[in-house]
């Protein structure tokens, strides 16, 4: 009788041996020798009923014995399965996550957008018009008659009708003035178009527009603000330069360097050596642009700047060439993923 | 222009040396932009700007320089000694088209003997980038280097009638000039004419039948002032640009005119001997009389924003050779005749302002009053779709508005570029940018396929920016944003190809996030391609396109992978949506997924909209779970399951009241759309 139950423990740890650290064989061998229904050790139970008086106590420790071990084998197995499982279940957390892509955005639009911040908090607003434009608000508004020499320097695209693809941002100062008495403080971004293609030239172009119309408006007052927006927009360590030039709707007119943001001032390739970059037109505002647009010049005085954002985004991002920012290449606006600004 | 240092040095009593002068010089406006060396001298660039073309000239340059200080400007002596023979004698001059030409000054020299010039001359203007030619051309290119107005010889003998005419052109009329290109004449044009025949262009270049030679021994100088617009036109034409024609078009000095052919005469005699006749051929002796501008001091210093002393003013005046009288507080300044730049009182403060240096002017920064500033136009709406965009994954490119003819009307079909004819730029640089878009995909779909064959495994470009219409005369522009999807989308352990429901909905995103009302959709053909298009409308205008781009505009971009395109419209004048906050929902809701079997022809829009026709009031929303086509459905068939959220705002539903209104519509539908649901 007695070996029947040595039997069954042996039965047992083979079965146990070869489900291993499996749950699903484990349960199996669970099921057979401790399952309440038809399980080996209810059998053997019942099969305890039956014996005859004498071999009961015997039967019945040894059957007791048996029932523990197995309980004990079990659960002990069931542990180390537990334990073996929460292993496999472990990720290699060095692949990588499913990241989501993140947009990015033009380095042309991060600069606009940091131009347009600058000034909003000097009490500016930002406007816009329109690509196409007549010749009146393009050149003769502003001082460039039919004819001017200085419709040689800026070779336009002509459209039918006398239309034309502007050639600047200055003719939204023209319609900014038609349809706004002063005070105005403006800024005008938006892209231009011009007939000439180079390494340093595009066919188009952004540029950001600058208007400040007012009583009492003087020269002093633009060399603050120009000084004031590019030592925010760069550093407030670099130098600042107005140098005299001559533009038909600014009188006087300046060109305006800064130090070279490459070399610092020592002199390198972007700079030409001189360590000066030049970054922006400006000047006061000719008093023949006031009266095409009705206003006093006697009672008003105003200054304009303009700035090509094309530049100013290469010499922020460093970027080498001016035809890559109009190449659609989207590792270009990959790099500055999130939309970041410097 | 090219100037040398020593040339600019001789018209200044004490001068700077190279390094300093130049520096002045670039200090005042005058940027001297390369110095190079020339032997012991310096040849220089300097960047004249169009409005002072009294400074194209090493005199006009000097006078700049003494006005900075850096030398005295000697005074201009200009004798010449005369024969007895009259000049009226001669020669004659006519004035025909005094418009073109208000002054005509001449003189004529007899017995010259033409030949090379001396080196020092021929050196001087090599060094100026002119080509030395013989001794008398050459003295009319040194007087014009050395006092900025252009000057012309002539062969007198080569004169028919030894008369000068100077006139409009006749129509038809042809002329050589001393380039050796024939160039046909318009009457917009001035020549000089002798008794015959046009001998020059006016004020740009002269003719060839009228060339000084070897064997020229009478030579008639010419010395005018041409109009700048009529030269300019000429110029513009011909496309003959010039030493002469860029100082008449810029503005020349009448004044000028009668000093500079005696300089030219009495050079030629000491160049080329000979005898210059007596007296000068001028048709407008008479100069007009000079412009007086008020300089009013209180309103410089406001205008500078500082005071400048009146002593630098009167000091910088005299060495810019302005004659000025005093008034009270005025200076009345006389316009040289040279100055054709001056004309209002803001002209002589520039004048003050270069001279004492905007370096020395302080900053202050204006005072602020007025409103905070707001973005205006279109930026509102343009930038909330760039970060839209952005948000959804996106990156942006910016792209030329003009395109081939061909590349823009591929996508002619489209319902956003149908709206009107394209805009054709009537000079375009090259073929490839002819015309304006009027669909942002005609550029951004070109970058995206230069992305696929840089190997980009996948593109996610956007673009905002114009496109452009005619219609009946007028061109309009509207804003877009337009997106080009391609290759391969998902993270890397579960990567797919870009399909038609990922533009779809991107176009659902920015839609929503634009503000507008739930876009309808209907499918759509060219340039889509079929089965694979769609357009989206609010309120019955079509506001996006979206689908896989068709054969035409793929064979046109043969991009390796097919391109799945959005198209936008943003319209500036929408007001973006202000959100506002609703009552958050406090009774929780019962979900209860409904599997529809129906035909496929009945479409996912119209099975829906007869759920809501007949939903009840608790229904809050339905939403798409699975569509399955397969064997478990019949040929034509397929099961849609629906998930329906049902919530009551004032309590919670029970799940009784749930299944009782989930099977009358099943029943509804059921007798609608005659769909089951097993």
């Amino acid at each position: 009788m007695l070996a029947e139950l040595s039997e069954v423990r042996k039965a047992f740890d083979q079965a146990l041996a070869a489900a291993g650290d499996d749950p699903r064989k484990l349960e199996e061998v669970r099921v057979r020798f401790a399952g309440r229904r038809s399980g080996v050790l209810r059998k053997l139970e019942e099969k305890l009923a039956s014996l005859p008086r004498e071999e009961k106590p015997a039967f019945g420790r040894g059957l007791n014995e048996l029932k523990r071990y197995i309980e004990t084998k079990l659960s002990e197995a069931a542990t180390k399965a537990q334990a073996s499982q929460v292993r496999e279940e472990r990720e290699d957390v060095t692949l990588p996550g499913r990241k989501p892509p993140l947009g990015a955005l033009h380095p042309v639009t991060l600069v606009r957008r940091q131009v347009e911040e600058i000034f909003l908090r000097m009490g500016y607003s930002v406007a816009d018009g329109p690509e196409v434009e007549d010749d009146w608000h393009n050149f003769e508004a502003l001082n460039i008659p039919p004819d001017h020499p200085a419709r040689d320097t800026q070779d336009t695209f002509y459209l039918p009708g006398g239309l034309l693809l502007r050639t600047h941002t200055s003719p939204v100062q023209i319609r900014t003035m038609e349809r706004f008495k002063p005070p105005i403080r403006v800024i005008i971004p938006g892209r231009v178009y011009r007939r000439d293609s180079d390494l340093r030239h595009s066919p188009m172009f952004h540029q950001v527009e600058g208007l400040v119309v007012d009583k009492g408006i003087s020269f002093a007052h633009l060399k603050a603000t120009l000084e004031a927006f590019l030592h925010r927009l760069f550093d407030p360590s670099l130098k600042v330069r107005l140098r005299p030039s001559f533009f038909p709707f600014t009188e006087p007119s300046a060109e305006v360097d800064i130090t070279c943001v490459m070399c610092r001032g020592g002199g390198c390739a972007v700079c030409s050596g001189s360590g000066w970059v030049e970054i922006l037109g400006a000047g006061m505002v000719d008093p023949r642009v006031f009266r095409a647009v009705g206003i006093d010049p006697d009672q008003y005085t105003g200054f304009a700047f303009g700035l090509g954002l094309d530049r100013v985004a290469m010499l922020v991002y460093r970027i080498p060439d001016l035809r890559l920012l109009f190449s659609g290449d989207e590792r270009l606006a990959r790099q500055f993923p999130g939309g970041l600004a410097r | 222009m090219k100037a040398l240092y020593s040339w600019i040095a001789s018209h200044l009593r004490n001068p700077l040396a190279p390094a300093e002068l130049a520096q002045r010089l670039t200090a005042v406006g005058l940027n001297v932009e390369l110095r190079e060396p020339w032997g012991r001298d310096e040849v220089w660039e300097v960047d004249v700007t169009t409005n002072r073309p009294d400074c194209l000239s090493h005199r006009g340059l000097a006078r700049e320089a003494a006005a900075a200080e850096a030398g005295e400007l000697k005074p201009l002596v200009v004798e010449v000694r005369e024969g007895d023979t009259p000049v009226d004698a001669l020669a004659k001059v006519a004035v025909e088209d005094p418009e073109g030409c208000p002054r005509y000054c001449a003189r004529v020299i007899r017995g010259v003997r033409v030949g090379p010039s001396p080196p020092w001359l021929a050196e001087r203007l090599t060094a100026c980038g002119i080509r030395p030619i013989n001794n008398v051309v050459d003295a009319t290119n040194y007087v014009l280097f050395d006092l900025g107005h252009p000057l012309h010889a002539f062969d007198l003998a080569k004169l028919a009638g030894h008369e000068i005419r100077v006139r409009r052109a006749k129509p038809g009329e042809r002329l050589v000039t001393l380039d050796g290109v024939e160039r046909l004449l318009s009457p917009e044009d001035v020549v000089i004419a002798d008794g015959e025949k046009p001998v020059a262009l006016a004020g740009i270049m002269g003719g060839a039948n009228s060339e000084i030679t070897e064997l020229t021994t009478a030579v008639l100088l010419e010395s005018a002032y041409f109009d700048p617009v009529r030269v300019r036109r000429t110029r513009r034409r011909l496309g003959l640009d010039t030493e002469a024609s860029r100082r008449f078009e810029r503005g020349a000095d009448r004044a000028m005119a009668r000093m500079a052919v005696d300089a030219v005469a009495q050079l030629i005699l000491e160049l080329a001997g000979g005898e210059l006749a007596k007296g000068i051929l001028d048709t407008a002796p008479v100069l007009p009389t000079a412009k007086t501008i008020p300089l009013p001091l209180a309103r410089l210093a406001a205008f500078a924003g500082c005071e400048i002393p009146e002593a630098f003013v009167r000091h910088l005046l005299e060495r810019l050779e302005i004659p000025f009288t005093q008034g009270e507080g005025v200076l009345f300044c006389q316009v040289p005749s040279h100055r054709v730049d001056l004309e209002l009182p803001e002209d002589l403060f520039e004048e003050v302002l270069r001279h004492w240096g905007y370096d020395r002017i302080p900053s202050v920064l204006p005072p602020q009053h007025g409103e905070p500033g707001t973005r205006q136009g279109s930026f509102p709406v343009t930038d909330r779709a760039r970060d839209l965009a952005q948000a959804l994954g996106l990156a942006e490119a910016v792209t030329y508005a003009f395109v081939p003819r061909e590349v823009e009307e591929a996508f002619a079909a489209s319902p956003l570029v149908a709206k009107g004819e394209p805009v054709v730029l009537e000079n375009p640089l090259s073929a490839r940018m002819a015309v304006m878009r009027r669909s942002l995909w005609s550029s951004l779909a070109e970058a995206a396929t230069a992305n696929l064959r840089r190997g980009a495994e996948r593109v996610q470009l956007f673009e905002v920016g114009r496109v452009f219409f005619a219609q009946n005369g007028r061109v309009w522009e509207e804003e877009r944003l337009a997106a080009i999807l391609a290759g391969e989308l998902g993270p890397w352990d579960g990567r797919r190809r870009v399909d038609f429901f990922d533009v779809k909905g991107l176009a659902e995103a920015l839609a929503e996030g634009l503000g507008f009302s739930e876009l309808t959709w209907e499918s759509w053909g060219e340039p889509l391609a079929a089965g694979f298009g769609a357009v989206g409308r609010s309120s019955d205008t079509v506001v996006a396109v979206v689908g896989r781009l068709g054969e035409r505009c793929s064979a046109l971009f043969d991009a390796p992978r097919p391109l799945w395109g959005l198209e936008m419209v943003l319209d500036p004048g929408r007001s973006l949506p202000q959100p506002s906050f609703a009552e958050l929902p406090r009774f929780p809701a019962v979900v209860a997924d409904l599997t529809v079997r129906h035909p496929e022809n009945l479409p996912y829009a119209q099975l829906v909209a007869t759920v809501w026709q007949f939903a009840p009031p608790i229904l809050e929303r339905v939403e798409p779970v699975v569509r399955y086509r397969g064997e478990k459905v019949g040929p034509g068939e397929v099961k849609t399951t629906l998930r329906l959220t049902y919530r009551h705002p004032e309590r919670s539903l029970t799940q009784e009241e749930v299944n009782a209104a989930h099977f009358a519509l099943m029943e509804k539908l059921a007798h609608a759309l005659g769909v089951t649901f097993t």
